[in-house]
């Protein structure tokens, strides 16, 4: 016997049919109607911050005249779409998912020899281009920023957009694995919930005790989010994020299938850990990274990292600071963070008997830093760049290379968010209830 | 829509499929216990029982979509994995409600390409079950009845060479009834294998050629009516009192044997 088969590949007919339930699906419009404001509210406060600082409604001029559109614009407009990441994308991808197991769609569906994968990967990139249009008012914002005058840095703003789908990306990949693994959506909703939270509580155990803690609390949605908002790209992390999402995906595949086993199923689920957990610490060594940064934020200045490059001789720091101390916040960030990257062999100790710190002012040693390089070490204790820098060269015997030339200077702009309200606030909603309402007409 | 290319290898004809031995337990609860059928090539085979039998069970085992304790899957002798049974069996579920919000007519045309089912079938399999009308409406807007049918039209275009069907009278009137019944004569005559679940017998003999009957997880009987019968009277037994002393109907046997 013969049988007839359409040309279109059925993994084709599979992305029309999820493209078609995303649309069908009344989570999906609710994300686009809310996502619009969202965005609108963060920007227009941002630009609004922004254009006082440049000067505008009588405000001193030249207080932000170093100011950055990346830290002052597109970090707080794009922080809409991390908290649509965090609360609105995973139930649109948990109907998605779950949706077929409810329906009954996919008992049929899994009857055709596809791999569960292929199925999962068809579902996460029908959502991965939900979000690209949920994302639309961010391109809004950027049009509205160009159309005021504003300085655009490609190379920094592709970073923070990159950040954020790879944020969509970790959500998708635990919302779909969360959905496969549970029986009904709400008990998905609320274990995807319960783990961004996981990821919160993390951050700030880490913030409190740091080592082991803020090493892995370095790879959560948030972490990873914050560091693309500020123009770095690491390639541990973005190889970290591609691990989690394709464990996420199998997961949600191994769980998909029917016929299968529970034991079996579970230990392919624990096998995929495995291999994934292998793959997050190996990528722990990888170093490279780049700062895509215009006011290059994430570095020290060219000379300086080539003065620092040409040290070839592991630097051992130890500081005598608590956990929650300022000072040890601002040698991290201001200092600490841009070596790491220049010099790889650095090692960091921290010295303290209490996370707060507040009863070892009156210790001698308090707030000393360390630095031991080459057999010579010398304290100081100074959390600036500048003061950390200058030990760094005295030790190692270096001349401190002379000032750059080319100092960002900033682009302040003292324009207010004019139009952004209407369009944010009116235009977009509008939009998408009359494309609802269209669509829904369609259908009928 | 996109030109239908020719494939071959899911021919069913003269093939003769055995289930042996299946057995599937929930916790302490045996929902099976070593049941073994043979279907026969082209055929409609009736599987009769009582509610909470293992109708659904035995189907979901046989079509993969349940693991099974133990038991297998065989065409002409030869045993068949998961990946070929993928490839032999279609199961359509009873009580399903797939992609709602989507037409029939688009559902019909999903079928065919992503099953690759027979293209040309497509507007005889919609006349035989009364579909034209429907076409249009979202699958999650029509009655009990109606998405039946369009379920049933949804199995009929796929090329399993195996088609199982749980409960297809179900929510159907007598009309419907005789019109599905007769469709899937129809579909039988082309060469396909039938396998429908039936829980009204009445049903069951209107469209069936052989019956096997299922009790408590157990095969209680295989077979043509003729067949059954003759071993219903030879069982025949004080311990049924509801029985009939002399078996002459399927009712009779199902009485006798379950």
């Amino acid at each position: 016997m013969w049988c007839l088969r359409l040309r279109k590949a059925p993994f084709a007919w599979l992305l029309e049919k999820e493209w078609r339930e995303l649309l069908a699906s009344r989570a999906w419009w609710v994300m686009l109607a809310l996502i619009g404001p969202l965005v609108g509210v963060s920007f227009i406060s941002a630009v609004r911050t922004y254009a006082e600082l440049s000067g505008y409604g009588g405000t001193a001029e030249g207080v932000g005249e170093a100011f950055s559109p990346l830290v002052g614009v597109w970090a707080p407009t794009f922080s809409a779409c991390e908290l649509a990441a965090a609360f609105l994308l995973p139930f649109v991808a948990i109907r998605v998912v779950a949706g077929d197991r409810q329906s009954g769609a996919l008992k049929l569906e899994l009857q055709q020899p596809m791999p569960a994968f292929a199925r999962i990967a068809a579902k996460a990139l029908v959502l991965m281009a939900g979000w690209t249009i949920a994302s639309a008012p961010t391109l809004l914002a950027v049009v509205l920023w160009r159309s005021y005058g504003g300085s655009i840095y490609p190379p920094e703003l592709m970073v923070v957009i990159l950040g954020h789908f790879l944020n969509a990306g970790l959500t998708i990949a635990l919302a779909s694995a969360a959905a496969s693994l549970t029986d009904h959506p709400s008990t998905a909703a609320i274990v995807t919930l319960s783990v961004t939270v996981g990821t919160w509580i993390l951050n700030f155990i880490a913030a409190v005790h740091g080592g082991v803690w803020e090493r892995a609390a370095g790879y959560t949605p948030t972490a990873i989010v914050a560091e693309f908002q500020h123009g770095l790209v690491r390639l541990d992390v973005l190889l970290t994020a591609a691990a989690l999402v394709t464990l996420g995906l199998a997961v949600a595949a191994i769980w998909m299938r029917l016929g299968v086993g529970v034991r079996r199923r579970t230990s392919e689920s624990i096998t995929a850990m495995a291999l994934a957990a292998a793959a997050i610490v190996a990528c722990t060594f990888v170093t490279a990274t780049h700062d895509f940064s215009e006011n290059r934020m994430n570095s020290f200045s060219e000379p300086d990292q080539e003065a620092l490059e040409r040290i070839r001789q592991p630097l051992r720091i130890e500081a005598h600071l608590a956990a929650e101390d300022p000072r040890r916040v601002d040698l991290e960030r201001q200092a600490l963070s841009k070596l790491r990257r220049v010099m790889p062999r650095l090692q960091v100790q921290y010295v303290a008997n209490t996370t707060t710190g507040l009863f070892e002012q009156t210790s001698q040693h308090n707030g000393e830093i360390w630095y031991e390089l080459g057999g010579r070490r010398a304290m100081s204790r100074m959390t600036t760049a500048e003061g950390v820098l200058e030990t760094i060269y005295s030790l190692a015997g270096v001349t401190p290379p002379q000032e750059s030339e080319g100092i960002f200077r900033g682009h302040p702009l003292a324009v207010p968010p004019r139009r952004a309200a209407a369009v944010f606030y009116g235009i977009w909603p509008a939009l998408i209830v009359a494309g609802a309402v269209f669509h829904r007409r369609r259908q009928a | 829509m996109a030109e239908p290319v020719v494939c071959p290898g899911t021919s069913a004809t003269g093939s003769r499929v055995t289930v042996d031995h299946v057995t599937k337990s929930y916790g302490r609860l045996a929902a099976l216990s070593d049941v073994s059928l043979s279907i026969r090539a082209g055929e409609v085979l009736g599987l009769i029982g009582p509610n909470g039998a293992g109708k659904t069970t035995l189907f979901e085992c046989v079509a993969g979509v349940l693991p099974s304790d133990a038991g297998t899957l065989s065409i002409d002798g030869r045993t068949i994995g998961a990946k070929e049974r993928a490839s032999f069996v279609f199961y359509m579920p009873d009580g399903i409600a797939p992609w709602p919000s989507q037409p029939v007519s688009w559902a019909l045309d999903f079928t065919i390409g992503f099953f690759g089912g027979a293209a040309e079938r497509r507007d005889e399999v919609v006349t035989q079950l009364g579909l034209e009308p429907l076409l249009a409406s979202p699958l999650g807007t029509l009655s009990k009845g109606q998405r039946k049918r369009a379920i049933l039209a949804i199995g009929m275009l796929t090329p399993h060479p195996l088609f199982l069907v749980d409960e297809p009278f179900d929510g159907l009137d007598l009309r419907q009834t005789r019109e599905v019944a007769s469709a899937i004569r129809a579909h039988a005559a082309r060469g396909r294998t039938v396998f429908l679940s039936i829980h009204q017998i009445s049903d069951a003999a209107r469209v069936c050629d052989r019956f096997v009957l299922i009790s408590g997880g157990r095969a209680c009987g295989e077979g043509t009516l003729d067949e059954l019968i003759a071993r219903a009277r030879v069982s025949a037994a004080p311990s049924h009192p509801s029985a009939s002393s002399s078996p002459s109907t399927l009712e009779d046997v199902v009485l006798a044997l379950t």
